[in-house]
């Protein structure tokens, strides 16, 4: 009877430690993810190695570029991202990928059964560390592309029409592919399945069509999520890659469209798995 | 308070799981026993929500654990010391899980006070030995102050003094009225510690009954232990009687249907001279092999009986 009776007590009590307010919320889960992404030290130099690339691979590429090459400021600029993308893609694959490969998952999906909030959280996060680590990067090849090290490149002119929407599209377009990476981490849960199927969609599929032009390859060439670079180019370069292509044409925010989609339909899946399927 | 209703888990042609029963109830350490791939892990993860029962039901205090609004204050659970990020420290992991529920650093201090890993705290999960992941483990599963905590494994890994520590732990836990179900291999811990087991086999309920119920089950219990100096004609004598008696080495006798009393007076009557005599009471870990011995030999011939 002993038993029974603190039994009841220990049902009604409140619990040791718990806020005034108790229970699972989406701005803690945000918290919470927040601290999971920052405690994880490869996370951060990870971030650094992406700025790093972007600006490393800005001065070099500034270094050839010649003022009658017909290539902008912005184009100089923004030329790390071809590099760069792949650290995001990896930000968002390792966030998508370690719950799953180091059995985090067991404690994650344990504190919120729901579920649907830890993916909605680490879509956040990956967009808010993206986003800074892009802009960060942007500011980093400016930076190293300009002033006495810039050689012969044009300097960066806003002027120059399409130029803004260049450089809010290397953060832009960033914050997609870490996203794209997210949603294929989280959909396949194995981190080189993930980074494989990632770069074949926003790097090498695009660069193996684009040696056999035709209708077909240009079509599915618009239909990648490589498409969405189209946003760093500016209205000049946008205008000939329109000229050429045999497939349709997309201009900068279609091809952004594209990618977004890609994005949405990802994540739309990978959602499905995780809400649907067991956690291993 | 757990209660889990009729729980079949199948895996494509698999079935891990197979229409299991049983409830674990507050202020009592339910043993969760079976041999390995019995489906004991299975059961706990279905019960905390991390895969999806085939049918049947697993509820926690009356409620799908999915439907929980705080499930670390409800359930404290530690399916595997390695559910932690290796490059992440012990405080950080914990501190994250606790963000979850709005749960302060305080209490996340506090357990790791409890569990004894201030040392640790800041070192990363990674370079753990398999003993202090164990008390990370526990000490994410104690973050919420649960009512009902979930343990698989709690003790593999620990060293002595991790084993009391967890054996002392888990008995305050159920005296304070909590639920505790914990499963094991060390039968002798178990049976140290828990009041009722649940013992499965092949995903089926085997048994769930009291410890001492249990040990009742087994070929040894009750029957009588007698050692003498003469066993020929005190054997004659019980077998007269109607007891079976199984001669041993050193002159001992183990006597079946019969009591002490009994054997007594039969030596007394054949003049044989008694140097030890008792009830033999049998042991859980004996108790368990019977049962997850027929289990088998059961599963087998009906195996066979469907191939035909």
């Amino acid at each position: 009877m002993t038993t029974l009776t603190s039994g009841s007590r220990a049902a009604a009590r409140t619990p040791r430690g718990a806020p005034a307010r108790p229970g699972v919320r989406f701005a803690r889960v945000l918290v919470a993810e927040w601290t999971k992404l920052t405690s994880v030290p490869s996370n951060p130099w990870l971030a650094l190695g992406t700025v790093v690339a972007a600006a490393g691979t800005a001065y070099g590429l500034g270094l050839f570029v010649r003022p009658d090459d017909g290539r902008s400021g912005s184009w100089v600029v923004v030329s790390g991202f071809v590099l760069a993308q792949l650290g995001f893609l990896v930000l968002g694959a390792v966030v998508g990928t370690s719950e799953h490969t180091t059995g985090t998952a067991r404690t994650t999906f344990t504190a919120v059964p729901r579920r649907l909030p830890v993916l909605g959280a680490q879509a956040v996060v990956t967009a808010v560390a993206a986003g800074v680590t892009a802009a960060v990067a942007l500011g980093a090849s400016y930076l190293a592309t300009t002033g006495p090290r810039a050689g012969d490149a044009p300097a960066l002119d806003l002027a120059v029409p399409g130029t803004t929407r260049a450089l809010v599209g290397f953060v832009v377009v960033a914050v997609a592919v870490s996203l794209l990476g997210l949603g294929l981490g989280a959909l396949l849960r194995r981190p080189a399945d993930a980074l494989v199927t990632g770069v074949l969609l926003v790097f090498l599929l695009d660069l193996t069509l684009s040696g056999n032009p035709g209708p077909v390859t240009d079509t599915v060439r618009a239909l990648l999520p490589s498409a969405g670079t189209r946003l760093l180019e500016d209205d000049a370069a946008v205008a000939v890659l329109d000229a050429a292509t045999r497939g349709p044409e997309l201009g900068a925010w279609g091809g952004a469209a594209v990618l977004g989609a890609w994005v949405v339909v990802v994540l739309g899946a990978a959602a499905y798995r995780l809400v649907r399927h067991d956690v291993r | 308070m757990i209660e889990v209703e009729a729980l079949t888990k199948r895996y494509g042609s698999t079935t891990a799981v197979d229409g299991l029963t049983f409830t674990a109830r507050p202020g009592t350490v339910t043993g969760f026993l079976g041999p390995n791939g019995a489906g004991k892990s299975t059961t706990m993860r279905v019960v905390v929500g991390l895969e999806r029962a085939t049918s049947g039901t697993a509820r926690v205090d009356g409620r799908r654990y999915a439907d929980l609004p705080a499930p670390l204050h409800a359930v404290g659970v530690m399916l595997d010391a390695r559910s932690v990020h290796p490059g992440r420290t012990a405080y950080k992991h914990l501190l994250a899980m606790a963000q979850t529920h709005g749960i302060g650093r305080a209490r996340v201090q506090e357990v790791i006070a409890q569990t004894g890993l201030e040392p640790a705290a800041h070192r990363r999960a990674g370079t753990f030995s398999l003993g202090m992941g164990q008390r990370l483990g526990i000490a994410g599963a104690l973050l919420g102050d649960p009512a009902t905590l979930v343990l698989d494994e709690p003790v593999n890994g620990l060293d002595p003094d991790g084993v009391l520590w967890v054996r002392r732990l888990v008995r305050e836990l159920a005296a304070e009225g909590r639920t505790v179900l914990l499963s094991s291999h060390l039968m002798h811990e178990l049976a140290l510690c828990a009041d009722r087991v649940v013992i499965i086999g092949r995903g089926r309920l085997l048994a769930d009954a009291t410890v001492q119920d249990v040990v009742d089950r087994s070929e040894r219990a009750g029957t009588v232990r007698v050692r003498t100096t003469d066993p020929e004609p005190l054997t004659r004598e019980l077998l007269a009687t109607g007891a079976q008696v199984t001669p041993q080495d050193g002159g001992v006798l183990q006597v079946r249907g019969a009591t002490v009393d009994e054997v007594g007076t039969a030596a007394r009557r054949c003049g044989a001279t008694v140097l030890e005599l008792g009830t033999e009471s049998g042991s859980l870990e004996e108790a368990y092999l019977q049962l997850t011995g027929d289990a088998v030999e059961y599963r087998t011939a009906d195996t066979r009986e469907g191939a035909r």
